[in-house]
């Protein structure tokens, strides 16, 4: 019974010469939130439009609920308004001539409902997004914060079983954006509705997903946990776009004395321990170092310890980053406001070799 | 749905075929299809060199006058704090909706030779000779750069609105004073919109017919307009020879108006954009005085007087301006709403406006929302053959017309239903551009959005896309029935004994019997258009105030 609720195979996107979506497929389970999380361009809305039935693909396959929406092979394509899912568009597309009530009530008149039905599900759906007092505003008169409500209860409104987002926080500041992810993924796991999301905001991707698609060029670089793409990405793209990493050049010099690691000579001849991952796709002459598992001091078993110099420091607030140089370069380290030293001052840099991840 | 677009493109493309089959026949010009072809239509076009040398003094003048009036006024109300700007500003767009017709009826009235108002007036204070004969070249042209000299104002005052102020203010604190300003900066960054728009007024200027019909023929002063007009009377109607001077005339306005966007386009600096800025307000000083009378000096002879002359005539038994021979009458009105020939012309202008608008508008929404939203192929070229009639002047495309349609053998020439047809046929880019402008602002994931909520596409349409297209088809509705009530170019060719409309009705009123009459009419055609105009702008105001 555990069969996916969408299933994209080796799906293809063109519009005229450019491919937009190249070759991908991905499955996602029953109430599952999966991310496709990538730059501007890299095809993510695309893929999600096409899922939607709102691009045509050149070719591959869209499953939803074992029911072929999309077969390039059979020339099968179901038109939008019956493939039974619902989404939530980046600009809202709330219909500025209609009242609230009107807006969340559409999909459930165009299914014909009973008047008392349409009456009740918009209350239950305005009152999960906390907008039940709003009901008879006219659309036109709503913040940006209260639009995206309206979007959110007008999708889930006629209970699709897939809700596909467009970048639904985008438009909003960056604290109404903090609070309102909270709130979608509280209402996701609730009804536990199985949703495909497009974001660009890595934080947003890792906070709210079971699993991660990072997508570049029209392709999939990797797909996995949150943590796994943070702590494990297996490309220099996965390393760079998620999260803040430093990138250290070398070449491997074989393997070291004990526990599975490798040895990695960077440029400045310094000699660091290394991990590497089974599938990793690069040329294995980079180290990806995340900047917040590097620690400023000798700690004990981190297993590679460099000295350095502290040469610029930026105070952000939650984190200070420290531009340190080090034999290999300049490396880019984040440590908590309370670890505070002064530009110019000798410090050791360390870090374990697990953390050291060979692309 | 393609078969809208299909029946649109014929009848755009059908009668300009027509018209280059025709400048072809060198054989007997009534005969359909043509027994001979050739070129002499064409090269007996230097015979009539007399004509184009009429039609380039004319358009020149009236260019130069038109971008005169159009930058001082643009500057004045654009860049100064002189007082009630924005009033002025909305009085500048009357003279464009009383027609160069009207314009040219009004100052016919005021200047011309030995009736005219001003001239009575002139010779009655003692003077052997009129003040001005309005029936001149130079009278043409003044009243040219007055009614359709508006389009220069409308062009360079958006490129003077749209220059960021913030380039003058930064050369200002780099230490220029206000004249190096004004000449290094200002002046070099408004004049490729100035250019363009010198250009773009001279090729209207050279497809006017209105006011070279109206003061020009009196005289037996012809440009080319007023040429081909006459060609197609003479008899036998010289048919051919007014094909060709139509398809040249429109082939020079095709290429100047090409220079212009080329001008427009190569020309002008990135760093005015399609942004609105608020402009730099020049403190004029003791200035603001002489610049407010040159503000509403335009507005007087361009609106008030005209209109006031036309009033002025139209309530009298004969036109006069000296006080014991006036002999006031509502006598005008009377025959104007009554007579045999004219009653009915108001009556049918009103019928077809109405019916051209309704059945008009929701064709031309159809089709912007398939060239602006659908992925139809070939929408590309559709847009390009249904935009085409704006390109040609109005009266070759009347010639057009007439000549497509007389040769057919369904009889609907002389009725009102081939007029309707014309009409619709000339007003689709007008149609299409004032749809297309909200089809584009309304953003398309308003329509995936019911889409994805499971609406077919006809109950997308009925909810959601035509409730928000209503805006624009209301405005077009309202533009197609103005554009109706005064069509002049295409109705002189088309219109029967029986089916007689307004502008025409007005022309031969002026031409053949009282100028007090067709001052009636033409104020009665005017009221209308003001109504329609003030019920435009009421509801635009409505509209945009609900949706802000």
């Amino acid at each position: 019974m555990n069969q996916p609720r969408i299933e994209v195979t080796d799906l293809v996107v063109r519009y005229g010469d450019v491919t937009a979506v190249d070759g991908i497929g991905f499955d996602i389970a029953p109430g599952e939130l999966v991310t496709l999380l990538g730059p501007s361009g890299c095809g993510k809305t695309t893929t999600l439009r096409a899922v939607a039935g709102l691009e045509t693909p050149s070719s591959g396959s869209i499953r939803l609920n074992g029911q072929t929406v999309f077969g390039a092979a059979e020339r099968r394509n179901v038109p939008a308004e019956k493939r039974g899912v619902s989404m939530v568009f980046q600009s809202y597309a709330i219909w500025p001539h209609m009242t609230v009530f009107d807006n969340v009530a559409y999909g459930l008149r165009v299914r014909k409902l009973p008047q008392a039905e349409v009456r009740q599900n918009v209350a239950r759906v305005l009152g999960l997004v906390q907008m039940q007092d709003y009901a008879d505003r006219p659309a036109s008169k709503l913040s940006g914060g209260q639009q995206q409500r309206v979007a959110v209860a007008r999708a889930i409104a006629f209970s699709p079983n897939v809700l596909l987002f467009d970048e639904p926080l985008s438009n909003l500041d960056a604290k109404l954006r903090a609070e309102m992810r909270v709130e979608l993924r509280e209402l996701q796991r609730r009804l536990d509705i199985t949703s495909l999301y497009v974001t660009h905001d890595q934080e947003e991707a890792l906070a709210i997903s079971e699993r991660v698609n990072v997508m570049n060029g029209g392709r999939i670089e990797q797909i996995g946990s949150p943590e796994e793409i943070y702590n494990r990405p297996r490309s220099r793209f996965v390393a760079d776009f998620v999260g803040s990493a430093n990138l250290i050049k070398g070449q491997i010099r074989g393997p070291a004395e004990a526990g599975g690691t490798l040895i990695f000579e960077a440029e400045g001849g310094i000699r660091l321990e290394v991990i590497a991952l089974d599938a990793s796709r690069g040329d294995h002459d980079t180290v990806a170092l995340r900047s917040s598992y590097i620690h400023l001091g000798h700690v004990p078993g981190s297993r590679n310890a460099v000295p350095g110099r502290i040469h610029r420091r930026m105070f952000h607030g939650d984190f200070i980053q420290y531009v340190v140089d080090w034999p290999a370069g300049q490396l880019i380290v984040r440590r908590p406001p309370t670890e505070l030293f002064d530009e110019g001052s000798e410090v050791t840099v360390s870090f374990a070799p697990v953390h050291c991840v060979l692309l | 749905m393609p078969l809208v677009v299909l029946l649109c493109g014929v009848l755009v493309l059908y009668p300009i075929g027509f018209l280059i089959n025709e400048s072809l026949n060198v054989g007997d010009p009534s005969t359909f299809p043509p027994e001979q072809y050739g070129f002499d239509n064409y090269t007996n076009l230097i015979d009539d060199a007399h004509i184009l040398g009429n039609t380039a003094l004319v358009a020149s003048i009236a260019t130069v006058l038109a971008v005169l009036f159009g930058f001082l006024q643009a500057w004045i109300l654009t860049r100064t704090n002189i007082p009630g700007r924005q009033r002025l500003e909305r009085l500048m767009e009357l003279p464009y909706y009383m027609t160069p017709l009207i314009g040219a009826l009004a100052w016919g009235v005021l200047l011309g030779p030995k009736t005219g108002l001003v001239n009575q007036a002139w010779r009655a204070l003692g003077s052997p000779v009129d003040l001005f004969n309005i029936y001149s070249p130079y009278g043409i042209a003044w009243v040219m750069a007055l009614f359709e000299g508006t389009i220069a104002f409308v062009m360079i005052s958006a490129s003077m609105k749209s220059m960021d102020p913030s380039l003058e203010e930064s050369s200002r604190v780099l230490g220029a004073g206000k004249l190096r300003t004004a000449l290094r900066i200002t002046l070099p960054l408004v004049a490729p919109g100035v250019l363009s728009a010198t250009i773009f007024v001279f090729a209207e200027m050279l497809g006017s017919f209105a006011a070279a019909f109206v003061l020009g023929i009196p005289g037996r002063f012809y440009v080319v307009t007023t040429a081909i007009w006459e060609a197609t009377l003479s008899f036998p109607p010289d048919y051919g020879r007014a094909a060709a001077m139509g398809l040249s005339l429109f082939g020079v306005m095709l290429i100047t108006l090409t220079l212009a966007r080329l001008v427009l386009r190569h020309g002008t600096y990135t760093t005015i954009t399609g942004k609105g800025f608020r402009p730099r307000e020049m403190d004029v000083g003791r200035m603001r005085w002489p610049l407010l009378g040159i503000a509403w000096g335009y507005i007087i002879v361009a609106v008030i007087l005209p209109l006031g002359a036309l009033m002025l005539t139209s309530f009298e038994r004969f036109a006069t301006v000296i006080l014991p021979q006036m002999h006031f009458t509502l006598a005008n009105y009377q025959t104007a709403l009554q007579m045999g020939s004219v009653g009915p012309a108001f009556v049918n202008s009103l019928t077809l406006g109405i019916s051209v608008a309704t059945i008009g508008v929701p064709v031309m929404g159809v089709l912007a929302w398939i060239i602006y939203r659908s992925r139809m192929p070939g929408r590309g070229v559709a847009e390009y053959v249904i935009m085409f009639p704006q390109a040609v002047p109005r009266l070759v495309f009347g010639l057009g017309l007439l000549w497509a349609w007389i040769n057919l053998p369904i009889p609907i020439y002389g009725t009102l239903w081939l007029l309707a047809l014309a009409y619709f046929t000339v007003f689709l880019p007008l149609g299409l551009r004032t749809i297309a402008g909200v089809v584009l602002q309304v953003d398309p994931s308003l329509e995936e959005c019911a889409r994805v909520c499971g609406a077919p596409w006809i109950y997308q349409m009925r909810t959601v896309t035509l409730p928000l297209l209503r805006p624009g088809m209301v405005a077009a509705w309202l533009l197609i029935f103005i554009a109706s009530v005064r069509e002049l170019g295409v109705s002189i060719f088309l219109m029967g004994p029986n089916s007689k409309v307004i502008a025409p009705a007005i022309v031969n009123s002026w031409l053949s019997s009282s100028s007090e009459l067709s001052a009636a009419m033409a104020l009665i055609q005017t009221a209308t258009i003001f109504v329609a105009v003030a019920i435009l702008f009421g509801l635009a105001r409505r509209v945009t105030g609900v949706t802000q």
